[in-house]
């Protein structure tokens, strides 16, 4: 196999590969902004993978089955925001029953619903820039010959970074994660704003894995993520919260990640298991080199009781 | 400068939590009720299938023995979850710790284990003990010196774990007479000895004894006090002169140690080799199983009853009564939304 077309695949597969993740990492991060770990990703992500698929199937149409999953995903992130916000519910153990809720029900569901049969989706969607794809070598596939989805979905993640950034929604988000006293303090609600920023998570989320089951694989298993929700949690941390961060290292985590299957059509000898290691080690090189001065958002985790009538803060709390 | 409201009071943990623990037993229910409720939906018989349920995974011999089997390394993996947020630290790294040690147990019990079963089970578990605290050194120590979160670390050395294992078993560390990528196998004679005439063995019983020395450490010495106060309230413990970082370091490579016990107990016991695409993935069960016990002592033992229970079901019911085994991990979801909601529950009693 000639060094062209390993490299051409390699990028292809990546640039696929990152979509996902990017997409579910980008919510995370969102929610985290706003003072909520939502150890429940990988959870929302297969609900969303379900039911993206289901809907798929049952209308024909790739594009619903895609709002389907992040609709999904708006419900399921919901739910995580009211449990912690509303009710007050501890975060870890919320986001843990629900990956474990979300993997569980979906694989029910799944054998209750197709048995043992595994039905496919068709695979072919528009790619929309192909014509452009041909006239460039190696990133020209990668680049222009994805379908549809694809654009679409980095176009989100543009999106949020231009949100989180520039809008004041984005800042009340940012706010709310660092001083939830001090958006109270001014008259925003946390509440509204903590469980808007877990509705979006979700969503995203929920798309993320109703790309991977609709356009990426074309079917659903249980437990198609593969902990992919997991990955998401460590790349919103490492790429510091803040979309374009983590838009780049998905990209190189899945470079890595493609880097490893591709060595094999070569004929140097190693074996696939270790070449699997490499994203997973650069995550923790990357952390190495980078965590050190890496600051959580203060409030993340804690859960905040918003007063129902605003007074001035008494005494203790406010001497400095 | 610091506001006064941001030092949490020091609150510790209750020994012996009662009402908690109540709390805990209605979510078992509600957890079931809403298990019931999906049976229905997708068209099953709920009684016929909690009756079936009852009598063949409880009611006999091998159901209930088998619970106890399964309960074993779950109290390990237990109470290493709990050791690590005790300090205020999650070790979600437990697979990983568990896979490694099972991987170092089955390897030393081949080549230094001789033919004789004391010698050779000692010989295991501190080989498996120093792996687990090996393989989580490395986050501990990002964790407690740097401040790096573990969260992160400890996944990504659960998927380093997986696949290192599964190259070591396949190359270097393989059974050559053997097709299949495992270690070799350890004599059934020269496993851990069974209790009469059940399946349950003296697994159970060191599990039950490292359990109670968890208790005593973290409940009557300075050092668990310590390492407590670390992780109530960080900040207080550091006014109080405590160093906090060494105790977090420490808690999560102990957690790695106790978590690799786990793996040790099955390849000694059930497995007797450790086997490539081998993953018990005990780690989100033994969160579940921490939350369930309330975050005490005491209530990992129950805990770890109903989940060696809820895992042995899993088996036995896709055949019995033709349910899926995902439904059981469906129930233990909704076991952890209903327990994290009981906060809300007790809130609103608290309030009338």
């Amino acid at each position: 196999m000639n060094i062209e077309a390993v490299m051409t695949a390699i990028l292809s597969a990546a640039l696929l590969s990152a979509v996902p993740l990017v997409l579910a990492s980008t919510g995370e991060a969102i929610g985290e902004r706003a003072g909520l770990l939502n150890l429940g990703t990988e959870g929302i992500m297969l609900v969303g993978a379900f039911s993206g698929f289901w809907v798929s199937l049952r209308t024909e149409s790739l594009a619903l089955g895609l709002l389907g999953g992040a609709a999904a995903g708006c419900l399921a992130g919901a739910l995580f925001g009211i449990g912690c916000v509303v009710i007050g519910a501890d975060q870890v153990l919320l986001g843990l029953g629900l990956t474990l809720a979300g993997g569980g029900l979906t694989a029910f569901l799944f054998r209750e619903l197709f048995g043992s049969s595994q039905p496919l989706l068709p695979t072919s969607a528009g790619r929309p820039f192909n014509t452009l794809a041909e006239h460039l070598p190696v990133i020209g596939p990668g680049v222009f010959g994805q379908k549809w989805f694809f654009y679409v979905a980095w176009l989100i993640v543009f999106g949020a970074e231009l949100v989180m950034r520039r809008t004041t929604f984005g800042l009340r988000i940012r706010a709310v994660g660092e001083s939830p006293q001090a958006v109270d303090a001014v008259g925003i609600s946390v509440t509204r704003t903590q469980c808007l920023a877990a509705t979006i998570a979700g969503c995203l989320a929920g798309l993320g894995g109703a790309g991977l089951s609709v356009m990426e694989l074309g079917f659903f298993q249980p437990n198609v993520t593969l902990g992919l929700g997991f990955i998401a949690i460590a790349l919103a941390m490492l790429g510091r919260w803040t979309p374009w961060r983590i838009a780049v290292i998905a990209i190189m985590f899945g470079l890595l990640r493609g880097l490893g299957s591709g060595l094999q059509l070569t004929r140097w000898d190693v074996s696939p298991d270790l070449l699997q290691l490499l994203p997973y080690v650069g995550v923790i090189v990357a952390l190495i080199l980078t965590g050190k001065g890496l600051r959580m958002p203060s409030a993340l985790g804690q859960t905040y009781a918003q007063r129902r009538r605003r007074r001035p803060a008494t005494g203790s709390a406010t001497q400095e | 400068m610091v506001t006064l409201r941001q030092i949490r009071p020091l609150r510790l943990p209750q020994r012996f939590p009662a009402p908690a623990l109540l709390d805990s037993f209605g979510a078992v229910l509600i957890a079931l009720l809403c298990g019931a409720l999906l049976l229905i939906v997708t068209g099953h018989d709920p009684v016929l299938a909690y009756r079936e349920w009852v009598e063949r995974a409880i009611l006999r011999p091998a159901g209930w023995q088998e619970t106890l089997v399964r309960a074993t390394p779950l109290l390990f993996a237990g109470l290493a979850v709990l050791l690590a947020m005790r300090a205020g630290a999650w070790n979600i790294g437990i697979d990983g710790q568990v896979l490694t040690g099972a991987l170092a147990a089955a390897i030393a019990a081949d080549w230094f284990g001789g033919d004789h079963r004391v010698p050779l089970w000692i010989i295991a578990a501190v080989a498996g003990l120093v792996t687990g605290a090996l393989w989580a050194i490395i986050p501990a120590l990002l964790r407690g010196r740097y401040g790096i979160n573990e969260i992160v670390t400890t996944i990504m050395f659960n998927y380093i774990a997986m696949f290192v294992t599964a190259w070591l078993v396949k190359g270097p560390l393989g059974d050559p007479d053997v097709v299949l990528p495992q270690t070799r196998l350890i004599p059934r004679d020269l496993r851990l000895i069974t209790l009469g005439d059940t399946r349950v063995h003296i697994g159970l019983i060191m599990a039950i004894a490292l359990v109670l020395v968890g208790g005593l450490f973290l409940n009557r010495t300075v050092a668990g006090f310590e390492l407590t106060a670390t992780g109530a309230s960080p900040r207080a413990a550091r006014h109080g002169q405590i160093p906090t970082g060494k105790y977090i370091t420490g808690a999560l490579i102990g957690s790695g140690a106790i978590a690799a016990l786990a793996g040790v107990n099955d390849v000694l016991s059930t497995k007797g080799v450790f086997q490539g695409e081998w993953n018990p993935e005990y780690g989100l069960v033994a969160f579940a199983l921490v939350f369930l016990g309330q975050r005490s002592i005491i209530g990992l033992f129950p805990a770890a009853l109903f989940f060696g229970q809820l895992s042995y079901a899993a088996d036995v019911m896709p055949r019995a009564a033709g349910i899926a085994p995902a439904f059981f991990p469906t129930i233990e979801g909704a076991l952890l939304i209903t327990l994290a909601v009981t906060v809300w529950i007790r809130h609103q009693r608290g309030k009338r």
